[in-house]
């Protein structure tokens, strides 16, 4: 990264990478990760890549999108992203948004307020494209120009003047893949703008209106779980194959035999996991199986499209996305006839179904949605299932706050319940709660596998978690001593997971990471060998 | 009537329509989806550590605990003090508190003015010398309120100015964002230099706005009263059209969207709202999107078509 300032006209004028990152003006990290040289390496695309991908902004591709081949393509894609940027301004178009991007664009007082809160700006060493304001600024100035009437004249006078160009339009989407929307900005806003909406709004209008998304989130996303069920390409036939591996390997680490109930109609509760769990950390729908089965819950998993994966990528990016697999989630409840939905450890289907579905569903969809953390509190508090804590006393546990259950949600409390009720060495990293440090891995960024995307997570989005977890370990950090960082949620357990291999954190600190249920059925009397297996996965 | 009258009377009227305009604009937008963001102070036994309805077990069947009290304390903590600036900004807190107090006190100066002004039209006397309490009262205010508010403001601005000129807020800015500071510097400057000079207890003024009041001519006034006069009417004209004007705004992103946690109950109000815009018609031109029917369509009819189990 280059000391100079990168201005609104580099941005949208100057040919070639616009900026470079440099890892020696990262803030540094706390011990053993002081020194430079332990830090992950930062990869450039291959010259091939360059060449071929638009990757202008900072040399990172996320969207892989090809680089067009004449003026008239250029002009084509300027003047469709204008058409969606008007669109955004339509009351029937963006019902869903238009009055908290109204605000958000009218009322930004350029503060910088919201500037320190931003863990991305201020672990890349204050890297100007980075500041929350920037791309808002962007747009703001796009809109003030393009779509308000008179704006081309006022555009001058006010020094907003911005030319909207291929080269600029090219940048402006991979910056919208720079930001995890945590929202962390807003919360710090005096006047409450908005700057993580208006991230999704820009990405809207390259998936909404241009047909442009990143992969991992669209064509093998959202679109890939409404063809065949789930995000993971996981159909029907082979989850059920699953579920039924599943049940077998409970029983041989558990001795309890059971079937795990599916497709049950009238079941009480219909819990749907994140499908990624059954293929990466398949001990997380195995310790909820345990759970509701020791303590008589009347539940269903389902194997119908969709009802067996909760993810629900729209919320990053897609409104439509997000409308079609929400609504498909409560057409199987309904079927089912369950009274209401619990979402398993995943935070954005947390927000998904319970906070922002909650504009979409009407009548018979509008069935009860709940966390799992509030039902896990109630089997623990109430002595549903027995439990000695002690039973992980040979490990220390921190908790990792999701930023779409906490500061997006409110569910803060209950997880801390049960925590402390099977851990008796549980500290807080801080800050915590609503005031967390996003996983890094927030708004698709954890599943944006390609490239060098991860680098840029390793690097920059996910070092404010890394230096939180070690600041809490700090004084136990040696590998003698069992450390686990617990994240109820798929997308940040990815995005530590990813993290902690990145820096070799569990060889050289012996930290693991995994979710809160596990901890639960370790600590259950219940159960003679322990379920939580220390090796890295 | 004199050009500054008519200029007074059509700055207030524009100004009044123009905010209220917006206000409606945006009142009248569509529901939105929920965008809710936590600490929410208005939930009770909550709010301290940001917690939400959501955290109880089948919440929807539990009644909702809702503290206003709460929700107040923190709207006079954030409007009187600017906690959010103070917390996560202090070095332009130093200027932004003097600045906004400064405001506030001219609203409480403004008021004290037609106060002063309709009083004095009833054929009270307006001084430190009146004999009826309230007429003494209305003095000291208008003298206090009005030196405090525009010292305050101008010593604000200036802060702020220097800060917009160097670090992020340099960078962040635009010509519209020094000229909108400087502008409103040049109100606070004149008046002052009009209280220190020629209008040491705003009687001046006062005068000019009871004959605005009672609609009759305005005797003279001094060249530097009537330049601060000028500036503030061509302020009026402007304000309304900047960011400046976000303490109008504010009221919706706080209460319609960041503390707006109201759930959508079955058969209610905000379900019905939710009917109405799935029945609005969608033009999206992206492949995936079914363009021009509604988005209720949009959001089912994939199911037919794309459905390949």
């Amino acid at each position: 990264m280059s000391k100079k300032e990168t201005s609104f006209k580099d941005f949208c004028k100057q040919e070639g990478q616009l900026v470079e990152i440099d890892p020696s003006r990262f803030p540094p990290l706390p011990p053993p990760y002081d020194k430079l040289e332990l830090e992950p390496k930062f990869r450039k695309l291959s010259e091939e890549n360059q060449k071929k991908l638009e990757c202008d902004l900072d040399g990172i591709s996320a969207f892989k999108f090809p680089r067009p081949q004449t003026d008239e393509e250029k002009r084509e894609l300027v003047e469709k992203f204008l058409n969606g940027l008007r669109k955004l301004y339509d009351r029937e178009d963006n019902w869903t948004f238009l009055q908290p991007l109204f605000l958000s664009m009218e009322y930004c007082a350029k503060c910088q307020t919201c500037a320190a809160a931003c863990p991305i700006y201020r672990e890349s060493g204050n890297m100007d494209i980075y500041r929350p304001t920037f791309r808002s600024d962007i747009l703001r100035r796009l809109y003030k120009k393009y779509i308000k009437p008179g704006g081309k004249f006022f555009a001058r006078i006010s020094g907003n003047d911005i030319e909207a160009s291929w080269t600029m339009i090219a940048r402006l989407m991979e910056l919208a893949y720079r930001c995890t929307i945590c929202r962390r900005c807003a919360q710090t806003c005096p006047i409450g703008v908005d700057n993580g909406l208006l991230t999704r709004e820009l990405r809207k209008i390259f998936s909404q209106e241009m047909g442009i998304a990143v992969e991992p989130l669209h064509a093998k996303g959202s679109v890939n779980q409404l063809k065949v069920g789930s995000s993971t390409g996981m159909s029907r036939t082979p989850y059920l194959d699953n579920v039924e591996f599943l049940e077998d390997e409970v029983e041989e680490r558990t001795g309890m035999k059971f079937r795990w109930p599916m497709d049950k109609a009238g079941a009480d509760v219909l819990l749907i996991h994140n499908a990624g769990e059954y293929l990466a950390w398949p001990e997380n729908p195995e310790a909820f199986a345990i759970i509701l089965e020791a303590a008589g819950i009347n539940y269903t998993l389902s194997s119908e499209l969709c009802a067996y994966d909760g993810v629900n990528y729209g919320v990053w990016y897609d409104d439509v996305q997000f409308a079609k697999v929400a609504l498909q989630h409560a057409t199987v409840a309904k079927k089912l006839g369950v009274k209401k939905i619990v979402i398993g450890e995943c935070g954005h289907a947390h927000k998904a179904l319970t906070v922002i579905a909650d504009r979409v569903f009407a009548g018979d969809f509008n069935i009860p949605r709940e966390s799992s953390m509030t039902l896990l509190r109630d089997i623990v508090v109430n002595g549903r299932i027995k439990l000695d804590a002690s039973r992980n006393d040979d490990i220390t546990t921190t908790l990792h706050d999701p930023c779409n259950l906490v500061r997006l949600m409110g569910v803060v409390k209950p997880q801390r319940d049960v925590l402390r009720a099977v851990s008796n060495h549980f500290r807080e990293m801080e800050p915590h709660g609503v005031y967390n440090y996003c996983c890094g891995g927030g708004s698709g960024f954890a599943i944006t596998q390609d490239l060098n995307f991860p680098d840029f997570r390793h690097n920059i989005s996910s070092r404010a978690k890394l230096r939180q977890i070690l600041d809490v370990f700090q004084d136990i950090i040696g590998p003698e001593h069992k450390k686990y960082v617990c994240a109820p949620c798929s997308n940040c357990k990815g995005a530590i997971r990813d993290m902690l291999a990145a820096y070799g954190v569990f060889e050289r600190c012996n930290i693991l990471y995994g979710g809160l249920v596990e901890l639960v059925v370790n600590a259950m009397v219940d159960i003679e060998k322990p379920f939580l297996e220390w090796e890295w996965h | 009537m004199s050009g500054l009258q008519l200029a007074c009377y059509l700055a207030v009227v524009f100004f009044v329509v123009v905010v209220a305009a917006k206000m409606i604009r945006i009142a009248r937008m569509p529901i939105h989806i929920r965008w809710d963001l936590y600490p929410i102070p208005h939930e009770k036994g909550r709010n301290s550590y940001g917690g939400s309805y959501f955290e109880e077990i089948d919440w929807w069947t539990k009644p909702t605990q809702v503290s206003k009290i709460s929700e107040l304390k923190e709207m006079a903590k954030e409007i009187v003090f600017i906690q959010s600036v103070f917390h996560h900004n202090k070095p332009l807190w130093v200027f932004s508190f003097p600045f906004h107090f400064g405001m506030y006190c001219l609203v409480g100066f403004t008021v004290m003015v037609i106060l002063g002004a309709i009083l004095s039209a009833a054929g009270v006397e307006i001084a430190a010398g009146s004999t009826g309490a309230l007429a003494v009262a209305v003095h000291y205010l208008t003298v206090i309120l009005g030196a405090a508010g525009f010292i305050l403001g101008a010593l604000g601005g200036i802060g702020l100015l220097f800060s917009r000129m160097s670090g992020d807020l340099r960078k962040a800015s635009v010509r519209s964002d020094y000229a909108n500071l400087v502008f409103l510097l040049a109100v606070f400057v004149s008046a002052i230099v009009t209280w220190s000079t020629v209008d040491p207890d705003f009687a001046l003024l006062r005068g000019l706005v009871q004959s605005l009041i009672t609609i009759q001519p305005a005797g003279p006034i001094p060249t530097a009263l009537a330049v601060q006069v000028w500036l503030m009417v061509a302020l009026l004209f402007y304000f309304p059209f900047t960011h400046m004007s976000h303490m109008f705004g504010k009221y919706f992103t706080y209460h319609k969207i960041r503390w707006e946690d109201h759930p959508n109950i079955r058969g209610g109000k905000i379900e019905k709202q939710v009917e109405e815009a799935l029945g609005y018609k969608i033009t999206w031109g992206a492949p995936h999107i079914k363009s021009g029917g509604s988005w209720a369509e949009a959001c089912t009819d994939w199911t037919e078509d794309d459905k390949n189990e």
